[in-house]
């Protein structure tokens, strides 16, 4: 089974940095959709999703990231995505999600927008 | 003497412990035993026990060694187990048994022999209670016995008259009768506990079981709502070729493919991947469809199709689930091709003339997400002997044992190499294709795929 995936986790202030590195497709999805859920019930509210180092993304592992922003969203939290590299834009892209998602060129800059606001 | 009287005292207490784990294998085995363990105790099962234990207080008593006129026996041990392991009620009708029997046969010491024994059911019956009506364990077992037959000895002592010759007896057989009871209830304490950990083992294998079992189900259950929502088969399409397979994955996923026919002549075509695995993807399949389907049938444009079946589906989409899709119309008579690409892999357009494919890109954002999204849709015209490939990313994510995707562009070769076969026969090759390429790799994701040539 495919699905190398290694996630570590951060916090900046109040936000929670979650870092996803590798591949995020069926069979690595889970467990990045687990960690997250773990932050998400423990409280966390804004949560920076850093993808410098995530070389693909499959309709699984939007999932993810889809349920965790209607998650946060229903609990007036905010999802930040911080550079996505071009074959990962390009998936995005071509689902839609650069229209719901707000994507940040570099880690500082998706922080920045926290505290800026949406 | 003295080692002869001690080691045919052994040589018969040896023969005693055989008899005795023969007894305890087989009234462990005893449907009444094991209601008794799973706590279903029954007057029927109690007096079927009380009389299995208690004529193994007669055999200990007849098959014990007679030394000045007093026994050695185990006489004590099956109302004691009876007690420990079944109850109350059990160990003392055990124990009555035994003492009677007993007490029948007369001597000195009947009296506190006959008392010791139905106390000995009593006291195991007690103990059963205190520790929660359940068996107390080997050690416990034991250290009762052990302390039981010390009681025994001093009973003996206190009501046997003469005194002198009480004692007499109680040095000559206190050692081997407490050994031998301890040892019989050691021997009964393994038995049982054997029979609870087999048991429990087995009670944890059947939950596993089941509870495979109840996976299974449900993979066969989505399977089966997603087939009955695939077509049967392909609708006759006015000037084109259609063909279209669907492989789902063990797990499944929610792929379909649909080709609904419109008023005059057009055919609405639809490939999807719903995201998610299992029961909730081929529900939420079934739904999409469905919408998709009474939305393709209203007189309008795609887009318009698209964008009401959207926000019927975003109000019904749980936990970010969502539908990539690709739906198009295809006009026979004016030779267009009009699509909105919800998200969805490109389909690819292998022109007649040749040359590398067109990718027909997305057109708005996947389904179920933003109920109220636009769509845009796009025209191609079309000319005779050209051919578009609808697949979902089950085709090109498929992987080979060294973690290789099959990818685009080994799909764009296989096309390219037989794309003037049948559409059923180029849908054949993609398939091979994949399945040679996966190997021995598990199919992770459901692979569906549609060709369509226009004649």
């Amino acid at each position: 089974m495919s699905g190398h995936v290694e996630i570590t986790e951060r916090r900046a202030g109040t936000v929670d940095i979650i870092v996803v590195k590798g591949r995020l497709d069926a069979g690595s999805s889970e467990k990045a959709e687990e960690r997250i859920n773990k932050l998400l019930d423990a409280g966390g509210r804004s949560l920076l999703v850093n993808l410098c180092d995530l070389d693909y993304i499959s309709s699984s592992g939007l999932r993810v990231l889809l349920a965790a922003l209607k998650r946060l969203k229903k609990d007036g939290g905010a999802l930040r995505i911080a550079c996505a590299q071009p074959q990962i834009l390009e998936v995005f892209t071509m689902a839609g999600f650069h229209r719901i998602f707000s994507l940040a060129p570099d880690e500082a800059a998706a922080l920045a927008g926290f505290t800026a606001g949406p | 003497m003295a080692f002869s009287i001690i080691g045919d005292m052994f040589l018969v207490l040896l023969q005693m412990i055989c008899v005795v784990m023969v007894v305890a294998y087989l009234i462990t085995r005893t449907a009444s035993f094991t209601r008794v363990l799973d706590g279903l105790v029954t007057w029927k099962s109690q007096a079927v026990l009380t009389l299995l234990f208690g004529a193994l207080s007669i055999y200990g008593t007849e098959s014990g060694i007679t030394i000045l006129g007093a026994t050695a026996n185990v006489r004590d041990l099956g109302p004691m187990v009876g007690g420990l392991a079944c109850g109350p009620v059990v160990g003392l009708g055990a124990g009555l048994i035994g003492a009677a029997y007993r007490f029948s046969l007369g001597g000195f010491t009947a009296v506190p022999c006959a008392t010791a024994t139905v106390l000995a059911g009593l006291f195991g019956g007690l103990i059963f209670l205190a520790v929660g009506r359940k068996f107390i364990g080997m050690h416990g077992a034991v250290l009762f016995a052990v302390g039981m037959e010390s009681f025994h000895m001093g009973i003996t002592l206190l009501l046997c008259r003469p005194f002198d010759e009480a004692l007499e007896v109680v040095e000559e057989v206190a050692f081997p009768m407490i050994i031998a009871n301890a040892t019989g209830v050691f021997l009964f304490a393994l038995i049982i506990g054997n029979l609870i950990a087999e048991r429990q083992t087995k009670a944890e294998r059947d939950t596993y079981l089941s509870e495979l079992e109840r996976k299974k189900a449900e993979l066969r259950i989505a399977h089966d709502i997603q087939m009955s929502f695939l077509p049967d088969r392909l609708p006759e399409v006015p000037g084109f070729e259609l063909a279209a397979l669907s492989l789902p994955a063990k797990e499944v996923g929610g792929d379909f493919y649909d080709a609904i026919p419109l008023p005059g002549g057009r055919t609405a075509l639809v490939i999807a991947d719903v995201s998610g695995k299992g029961v909730p993807a081929a529900l939420f399949m079934a739904l999409s469809r469905t919408v998709l389907r009474a939305n393709a049938l209203v007189p309008r444009s795609a887009r318009e199709a698209i964008r009401e079946a959207n926000m019927l589906i975003a109000e019904d989409a749980k936990s970010g689930m969502f539908v990539t899709l690709f739906y198009a119309v295809a006009d026979p008579a004016k030779k267009t091709l009009t699509y909105v690409n919800a998200g969805h892999n490109p389909p690819l357009v292998f022109r007649s003339g040749g040359g590398r494919p067109v990718g027909l890109k997305g057109t708005g954002i996947i389904l179920g997400v933003m109920p109220e999204a636009d769509y845009g849709e796009e025209t191609i015209s079309l000319e005779s002997g050209d051919l578009v490939l609808l697949y979902t990313d089950g085709v090109t994510e498929a992987i080979n044992p060294g973690e290789e995707q099959f990818g685009e562009e080994r799909l764009i070769e296989t096309v390219t190499g037989c794309r003037d076969l049948l559409p059923g026969e180029i849908v054949d090759r993609i398939r091979d294709a994949v399945t040679e390429f996966s190997g021995d790799e598990p199919q992770f994701d459901d692979l569906t795929l549609m060709v369509l040539r226009v004649v």
